[in-house]
């Protein structure tokens, strides 16, 4: 894609495990702040996008309390249930169409409201895994990270390794939850065991938050400052937690694949200067590294221990502290898109990596990142 | 950057809601369940390309057919992965404490293509390893009729 | 890159009935995506993207597309969830609209369920108001007032039509009468649920009445059923089958506000009767496919209409007439299979309501009645335009579609 779709404004919350706001009053927040920094007035949005979830939000039809804060009413407004990275993908295919020029996307959720995860086990085959209890997010990802280090010869060191990567960087990111500045692998390998190997400094914390992003035809971007074009997405769709095998990400590859098709990025590892991951659980960024082709297939532990994806690397990873530092569902993957795109307009302060152009942003959805969608994002 | 207004207190309200729900298995699940009650592990197989489903499943999803030969499997399976689990969810969704770590495990019957998930007792986990499943025919919830693995002998 | 055309190359129904104990959700709605394919012509490996959506509060499953998709032919391939309530099939069907139209997706497979009998239909609906309850606690309204003026789906449609009535000069005669012209149309629909051949308006007069002046034979049943739609551009479409059915254009508008209003949102649209978001939606949808005089242009009308005043007032808020005049139009004739401009030729929702997948099915029927595909049903006009329609939300979501026989150029 050349020049159609660019990101032209973002706005985050704060990360925080127990907002003392509620999530309208959030949805307000970066709503509004993304229409200042747009330098746009309500009555210019065309059309509204809102990823938020049922289960999470506890009510039926959960956007349709969010109409009012996120700038929808009376417009032309739909919902994605999954991640705010494909509520992005939703408003792309409105503007390319035409009918639509500003988009306003927004993604939130509060996980001091909704039940830890049990939302998670609700995914689960009803008549069969669901009740029986054993599954849920994190022990799936804990069968998933065993699966994944057997294949690849992975140690728990390294995915320490990761969490120490991105909570040290989390510190440098004012809206990250949770930061650890100077962290060491000891202090991950000794935090609460949850699920073998995953333990509680491995996993991201669920938490508060919402963000937005303004997206405009190449037309409405031409007056903005510093578009970020979208060069290209690919997303898809695994199979069910049992049917597929856990040790690598298929659907992560197939999403990159198509996204990388459509942006004409061959060598990612070169081409790309930066990459926001939806990595739920700190194993997720080292089988990410190999399904994005940041590296050869078995290569992500190795990529990491090279150092090529800290911040000061070749190839920054999570510059942001990634969800490994704030996980907000349905807005994760989202932040991963403003968290790339404001590395490209150089407006990331203390975690800026100097001489970003192009950046990929993951976001993910489900369990054992099931689904999951790929962004490529220019600044030229 | 944005700054979270609300200074006051947020009201907040627990309102309990307790649904039940009644899915339909639907016949493929419904000959799994029958089948355990007979001591039988029992998979469905797609006629295209071959793939054997466990749990069976009507439809091979790689072949978009109707996955209607019925293969009656082994009660042995390898282990895929596992977890030693300090930890369960509790019904509002937090991680509890277990009183004494269990192992989870994801076994892949001998013939089959896809896994269950169980409860490995009587001994230690590894990838690999083999399992035979326990079954429970007398279980008054169909939900427990698999019952667990143990290590194969 | 240019705007494609948006067509429409395939429709699958699933049976729909008020308990299917025979199949799980994920059996069900492969019925519909089967049989989808079927009428296309197509596979699942030709598809480029799947959407599909349902309402989660009936079936109790968070994102039944994890475990079931691979049942609907989405195995490895591009997969999106979109959902808003009872209009969830409408948005949906323009997802899928998008989808192609951006260019990036040209086959496209669009899919909407519900299983209600799975879960209990009452607790579905009670959180929608839910969150209604949440947002005025926060405003400090007392729980007390609260119960006393909520009240539920029904609740809502009973406002709606003592409001409706009153400014349109509608009778309960003519509610009778519209349960009776959907359900003799439903029996001629193999797909629908409630098929009542040869029922008169007296009969429907006869039955329970539940709140004025709503009774029994007023409303939609709960259903379980599924519908898919296969969704192209105009050239593929073009060489794959004679007569597609475009869709010229799709505009929803959310109205919403909670009932006391937030932050001065301004409206003051508290009667549900008024749908001032319906009017706004059907006006941009007409003027996107280039309709100037929607009366006269209209062929064929699929409004959603659970209830039965819901035909009428949405006939008037879709702009085919003037406000006030859809029950004379009714009496006339007009609306019947072989009238001026039919509407609701599918029985419609008040004979078929498995809700997450209702406001496809009207963007369906307005497609297969393009086509010529409704066999005993088919309306005797020749359709050119349709406006498919789908309405949810709390009180004020509107989905409109305007689909052709010929291309919007």
């Amino acid at each position: 894609m050349d020049k159609e779709v660019a990101i032209i404004a973002y706005a985050q919350t704060p990360y925080e495990a127990d907002v003392e706001s509620s999530r309208e009053m959030q949805v307000l927040q970066v709503t509004r702040a993304a229409l200042a920094a747009a330098g746009l007035k309500r009555e210019e949005l065309d059309t509204v996008i809102t990823a938020n979830n049922d289960y999470l939000d506890g009510r039926t039809i959960s956007n349709m309390r969010l109409v009012e804060p996120s700038g929808a009413w009376q417009k032309n407004e739909s919902k994605v249930e999954m991640d705010g990275a494909y509520a992005a993908l939703y408003a792309l295919t409105r503007i390319l169409s035409g009918d639509h020029d500003i988009a306003m996307v927004i993604g939130e959720s509060q996980a001091s409201v909704y039940g830890g995860y049990v939302p998670g086990i609700m995914m689960l085959d009803p008549t069969f895994d669901r009740q029986r209890w054993l599954l849920n997010e994190v022990s799936a990802a804990a069968l998933q990270a065993r699966a994944y280090m057997n294949a690849c010869g992975v140690s728990e060191e390294q995915l320490a390794g990761v969490a120490v990567k991105n909570l040290d960087n989390a510190a440098k990111n004012p809206l990250a939850l949770r930061a650890m500045a100077g962290a060491d692998v000891r202090k991950v390998l000794s935090s609460r065991l949850l699920y073998s190997p995953i333990r509680e400094l491995m996993a991201s914390p669920l938490c508060d938050g919402a963000c937005a992003v303004v997206l405009a035809s190449g037309k409405a971007a031409a007056r903005a400052e510093k578009p970020v074009w979208i060069k290209g997405v690919g997303f898809s769709h695994d199979s069910y937690l049992t049917e597929r095998s856990l040790a690598e990400m298929g659907s992560l590859r197939d999403a990159a694949r198509r996204c990388y098709g459509m942006a004409g990025i061959e060598d990612p590892a070169s081409q790309l200067d930066l990459a926001e991951v939806h990595e739920c659980f700190a194993h997720e960024e080292l089988m990410a590294y190999e399904a994005l082709g940041l590296c050869a297939a078995g290569g992500g532990g190795d990529l990491l221990d090279s150092g090529a994806t800290r911040i000061d690397g070749s190839l920054p990873v999570n510059a942001s502290g990634g969800v490994l530092a704030a996980n907000v569902a349905c807005a994760a993957g989202l932040a991963r898109i403003i968290e790339a795109a404001m590395q490209i307009r150089g407006e990331a302060g203390e975690h800026q990596v100097p001489g970003v152009k192009t950046a990929l942003a993951h976001g993910q959805t489900g369990l054992c990142a099931q689904e999951n969608i790929v962004y490529v994002l220019g600044g030229e | 950057m944005v700054q979270n207004v609300g200074q006051n207190r947020v009201p907040r309200a627990s309102i309990p809601l307790d649904p039940v729900f009644s899915w339909s298995v639907g016949n493929w699940m419904e000959q799994f369940f029958d089948g355990m009650k007979e001591g039988k592990i029992i998979a469905s197989r797609c006629p295209a390309c071959g793939r054997v489903y466990l749990p069976p499943r009507m439809i091979c999803e790689r072949c978009f057919v109707k996955a209607d030969e019925w293969v009656e499997l082994l009660d042995t399976g390898t282990v895929q992965s596992f977890t030693e689990a300090h930890v369960k969810a509790g019904k509002g969704g937090e991680l509890e404490d277990l009183e004494s770590p269990e192992i989870i495990a994801m076994v892949m019957h001998d013939g089959a293509d896809t896994c269950l998930v169980a409860r490995l007792e009587g001994g230690s986990a590894a990838v690999g390893m083999r399992v035979k499943a326990v079954l429970d025919p007398s279980a008054e919830n169909v939900l427990d009729l698999l019952s667990c693995y143990r290590p194969a002998e | 890159m240019a705007k494609k055309e948006v067509a429409v190359v395939g429709v699958g129904l699933s049976k729909h009935v008020s308990k299917r104990r025979d199949v799980n959700i994920a059996e069900m709605v492969w019925e519909a995506v089967s049989a989808c394919y079927e009428d296309a012509g197509l596979k699942p490996k030709d598809t480029d993207a799947f959407i599909t959506g349902n309402m989660p509060a009936f079936e109790g499953v968070n994102l039944p597309e994890e475990w079931g998709a691979g049942h609907w032919g989405a195995y490895a391939k591009p997969l999106l969830r979109i959902t808003t309530g009872g209009t969830t099939g409408g948005s949906v069907a323009h997802g899928g609209y998008y989808a192609v139209a951006s260019g990036l997706y040209d086959i496209v497979m669009c899919i909407a369920f519900e299983k209600q009998s799975d879960g209990n239909s009452t607790m579905g609906l009670n959180t929608v108001a839910l969150a209604d309850a949440a947002a005025q606690f926060q405003l400090g309204v007392d729980p007390g007032f609260m119960a006393a003026f909520g009240g539920g789906a029904v609740g809502v449609a009973v406002y709606q039509a003592s409001s409706y009535m009153k400014s349109s000069g509608c009778t309960t005669q003519h509610l009778d009468k519209v349960a009776a012209l959907c359900r003799n149309n439903a029996a001629l629909n193999p797909y629908s649920h409630l098929k009542q051949p040869g029922l008169t308006p007296e009969e429907v007069a006869k039955t329970t009445l539940l709140q004025y002046p709503i009774r029994f034979g007023h409303v939609c049943p709960a259903t379980d059923g599924a519908c898919a739609m296969l969704f192209t551009t105009g050239e593929k479409a073009r060489k794959m089958m004679d007569k597609p059915a475009y869709v010229l254009s799709v505009s929803s508008c959310s109205d919403e506000a909670a009932m006391v209003g937030i932050a001065g949102s301004g409206t003051t649209n508290t009667d549900p009767c008024v749908q001032e978001g319906c009017k706004i939606a059907a006006a941009r949808a007409y003027e996107l496919a280039g309709i100037k005089e929607p009366r006269r242009e209209i062929d064929l009308a699929e409004p959603y209409a659970p209830f039965a005043h819901q035909m009428l007032m949405f006939y008037e808020r879709l702009l085919l007439c003037d406000e006030g005049d859809a029950p004379s139009i009714l009496d006339s004739g007009s609306m019947g299979l072989d009238g001026e401009l039919p509407v609701c030729p599918s029985g419609g929702v008040i004979s078929t309501n498995a809700i997450g997948a209702s406001a496809m099915e009207r963007v369906a029927e307005a497609a297969m009645q393009i086509m010529g595909k409704c066999g005993e049903r088919q309306v005797k006009k020749e359709v050119r335009k349709a406006v498919a329609h789908g309405w949810g939300g709390a009180v004020n979501f509107n989905v409109v579609a305007v689909l052709s026989d010929t291309p919007r150029r």
